[in-house]
């Protein structure tokens, strides 16, 4: 899969940008603050309607403008190409067309295009909480087959609604309502069993890839281990969710089920979140990203754009040349406001200054 | 919004606004669209609006659209009182007449479970649906609600409220659009389609 080219129109700080890619790496040069970043955003929303910065899809659209564009040329493997535009509008529905086609729902799209995202956020993979390290799974999931988008997106509508019935209940619960929640219950669970499995599955076949990745990043062969294990798992969600019946009425939320999983990472058998030292755990948050950006590139067959946003700027110098050294064969992006190190050749060389492209 | 226009102007696109499907823009233009257009069509409008409103009633059995006590459907004594398919709105039951394949009779629950919308079973025609089929002699509850996550909960609480009753229950197939493309299909109705295939014989 490769991009050929990104045009923008109204996309944060662009007016209009027009961006030409080579099949190897292209370097997105700038000091800080200049729109490298949002270069790469631009990207990622076309593969997963989403900010990677987590970012609401208002702030995509340039100040003062009421539509962001965004356009790119995309060839398959097989020659197919295609031609890809979002249109996000600040009021009224969003768009997206496939070669000039528009697709009745903008999820279609996932799934055309597929992009890896390092940033220097991923540390938080490692350090903060579990929604991280679910986003990780989950849009790895994604990546390897769409459909893992609608059971997310069927969970999220069945938690949202349970949720709903718990408040209203207020702490108290009659008969009647204990059956409608009977059947919210069978729902999340038919659901949340099926995520569960589909993420025990991929953390079997995501561990090797890590443990890889985490031995060529560090230079010696350290033993990691992801678990990912809920309670849950043990005793059937259905099961787990009539025990913790009691606790969701008193706390009036959902505390069981695959919204509040983790995995958890341990190096050398300590957990890594409070164990491991800052280099050790930026090299396993690598070691993530890039396992999984492995795995999805041999299960689909073709590599997922790797987008290196900022990230060869946080490493040292041994780290950045094993990083680069490991990058699978495919097209790669990187940004960065250092000057690229000597490994890093790139095929081009963009250079950004205050929202504009320069060649 | 701050108010802009004249206040019975504005008036008329905040009614507007409040219609199923209608975004503010939409409202703006109708109402422009109704300013302009000649006093007669829009008293007709309006009329009809009333008219609609003062003469039309839900069917005391299955709550469908009626003008008398009866819906047309519940009047007609050619349909099977045997089978009964159970819908959301009067609208699905437009659609399923289409078809023509189904001769029994219909409940509509107005509306599906959706607790975001404060709507439980409460709020629907339940216990109306319950203490019909016996009086009916019916035999076949069709749940005919859409097939999304509100409309599933719905039928799965309607199929176990009904499981003491002597009644079988049955759910529509989901699955591909006939004369569609398997190409075009989204893979969760795909999948559907591939869960409830049938045995060719």
């Amino acid at each position: 899969m490769l991009v050929r080219s990104l045009e923008l129109v109204d996309f944060r700080n662009y007016i209009t940008a027009q961006l030409d890619f080579v099949p190897g790496t292209t370097a997105i040069v700038g000091d800080n603050g200049q729109g490298k970043t949002n270069l790469a955003e631009s990207l990622g929303y076309l593969a997963t309607l989403e900010s990677f910065r987590g970012a609401p899809i208002d702030a995509l659209i340039r100040n003062g403008a009421d539509t962001a564009i965004i356009r790119a040329e995309i060839i398959h493997d097989d020659g197919r190409e295609l031609l890809i535009e979002a249109e996000i509008n600040r009021s009224g529905r969003n768009r997206v067309l496939v070669n000039r086609q528009r697709l009745s729902r903008s999820r279609e799209l996932l799934g055309v295009l597929r992009v890896s995202v390092f940033s220097p956020d991923d540390l938080a993979l490692v350090k903060e909480g579990p929604a991280e390290r679910r986003r990780l799974m989950d849009d790895t999931l994604v990546s390897l087959a769409v459909k893992h988008d609608s059971l997310r997106l069927e969970i999220d509508r069945v938690l949202k609604q349970r949720n709903s019935l718990l408040k209203q209940c207020g702490g108290r619960v009659s008969d009647d309502v204990s059956l409608t929640l009977d059947v919210w219950d069978e729902k999340l669970a038919q659901h949340g069993e099926q995520l569960g499995h589909a993420r025990a599955t991929l953390v079997a076949r995501l561990t090797p890839m890590v443990l890889e990745a985490y031995e060529q990043l560090a230079g010696r062969a350290t033993p990691v281990e992801l678990v990912y294990e809920p309670p849950w798992r043990r005793t059937g969600l259905l099961h787990a969710l009539s025990a913790a019946r009691a606790d969701d009425i008193r706390r009036q939320s959902s505390t069981v089920g695959p919204h509040r999983d983790d995995v958890e990472i341990s190096l050398n058998g300590l957990p890594a979140r409070t164990h491991a030292s800052q280099g050790e755990q930026r090299s396993l948050a690598l070691a993530l990203r890039l396992g999984a950006h492995r795995l999805v590139a041999d299960k689909v067959g073709t590599p997922p754009i790797l987008i290196l946003d900022d990230v060869l700027s946080e490493l040292d110098s041994a780290r950045a040349a094993a990083l680069l050294a490991n990058l699978p064969i495919g097209q790669v992006l990187i940004t960065t406001a250092s000057p690229l190190p000597s490994d890093a050749r790139a095929d081009r060389v963009l250079r950004v200054s205050n929202g504009t492209v320069l060649v | 919004m701050a108010a802009t226009y004249t206040q019975p102007v504005q008036t008329l696109i905040d009614e507007l606004g409040r219609l199923p499907g209608v975004g503010p823009k939409s409202a703006q233009r109708i109402a422009f669209h109704l300013l302009k257009a000649p006093r007669d069509d829009v008293a007709r409008l309006a009329h009809s609006i009333t008219d609609a409103k003062t003469r039309v009633r839900f069917c005391v059995r299955c709550f469908n659209f009626a003008e008398a006590e009866l819906c047309p459907i519940c009047l007609d004594d050619r349909r099977s009182g045997q089978v009964l398919c159970v819908v959301e709105e009067s609208r699905d039951i437009v659609a399923l007449e289409k078809t023509g394949e189904f001769h029994g009779r219909y409940h509509v629950l107005l509306g599906a479970m959706s607790p975001l919308e404060g709507i439980g079973p409460e709020q629907l025609k339940m216990k109306e649906l319950f203490i019909r089929l016996e009086p009916e002699g019916v035999e076949e509850v069709i749940l005919c609600t859409n097939p999304n996550t509100e409309g599933e909960v719905t039928a799965l609480y309607i199929a176990r409220m009904l499981k003491p009753f002597d009644v079988k229950v049955t759910r529509i197939a989901s699955g591909l659009p006939v004369g569609g493309d398997l190409e075009y299909a989204d893979e969760l109705t795909l999948g559907r389609a591939l869960e409830g295939r049938r045995e060719l014989t």
